[in-house]
């Protein structure tokens, strides 16, 4: 099963500061969870309204396409460094 | 196994090889444990996919050494191709033009999800390892 990310880490170094912020993006789950209850009626709508035009299943599977994607960031990372200096973002 | 772990080991030790390729080595022994498992669905004698495309960049300039690491998951990659193929034909004809006004003759109405499988397996055994006087620029996957 997948299960979307549920930390955000940013991290920033300089010479003078230093903070590392965690974002708890689980939090955001049930958010996500009502807005597809919500709009998945009026996709469906929307589906049987652009059927005769060929876009019905482009319609229905943007949706979990999206949710797909939005699962797949975890494990993203990205760090740029330059000598004291460090940016660094992570998805967990 | 054992043995190559420490031989890993004692190459960072010795300075021989940066945290990161003896972490990269380290995962790549672990890897014929956790893909014998995989091997039953993906079929026998098939190697593990590869998990993440890594490009790290490094450049030791006069201000000091710049350090550019990406760690993107194949996952997102695949996820991307199957929203991609998702794009209207009008839309991807459009597309198509104005990528071929940039130079880049791509196609995107034929990337397909099942081809992607076949183009990730590939990735495992590439290596890109550029490098130019202070700058070096790798691309793998992991």
């Amino acid at each position: 099963m997948i299960l979307p990310p549920s930390l955000l880490r940013i991290r920033i170094r300089n010479k003078n500061t230093s903070f590392s912020l965690w974002l708890p993006l689980f939090l955001i789950w049930p958010l996500v969870l009502l807005a597809m209850v919500i709009l998945s009626p009026l996709v469906l709508i929307c589906a049987v309204l652009l059927w005769p035009m060929g876009l019905a299943k482009p319609v229905l599977l943007t949706g979990p396409s999206l949710f797909r994607l939005f699962c797949s960031i975890k494990g993203l990372e990205v760090s740029v460094e330059k000598s004291s200096e460090r940016v660094l973002i992570s998805v967990r | 196994m054992t043995e190559n772990r420490r031989q890993i080991l004692d190459m960072l030790s010795e300075g021989k090889i940066s945290a990161d390729e003896a972490e990269r080595l380290l995962t790549l022994l672990e890897q014929p444990a956790s893909g014998g498992t995989r091997g039953s669905d993906t079929g026998e004698g098939r190697k593990s996919s590869p998990k993440y495309l890594r490009v790290v960049v490094e450049e030791d300039g006069e201000s000091g050494s710049e350090r550019v690491n990406v760690r993107v998951p194949m996952a997102l990659i695949r996820s991307g191709v199957k929203l991609a193929a998702l794009i209207p034909g009008d839309a991807t004809k459009r597309m198509n033009e104005k990528l071929r006004e940039n130079g880049i003759d791509i196609d995107m109405g034929n990337l397909k999800s099942e081809d992607l499988e076949d183009l990730v397996d590939a990735l495992a055994d590439m290596e890109v390892d550029v490098q130019d006087g202070k700058e070096h620029v790798r691309v793998f996957v992991e």
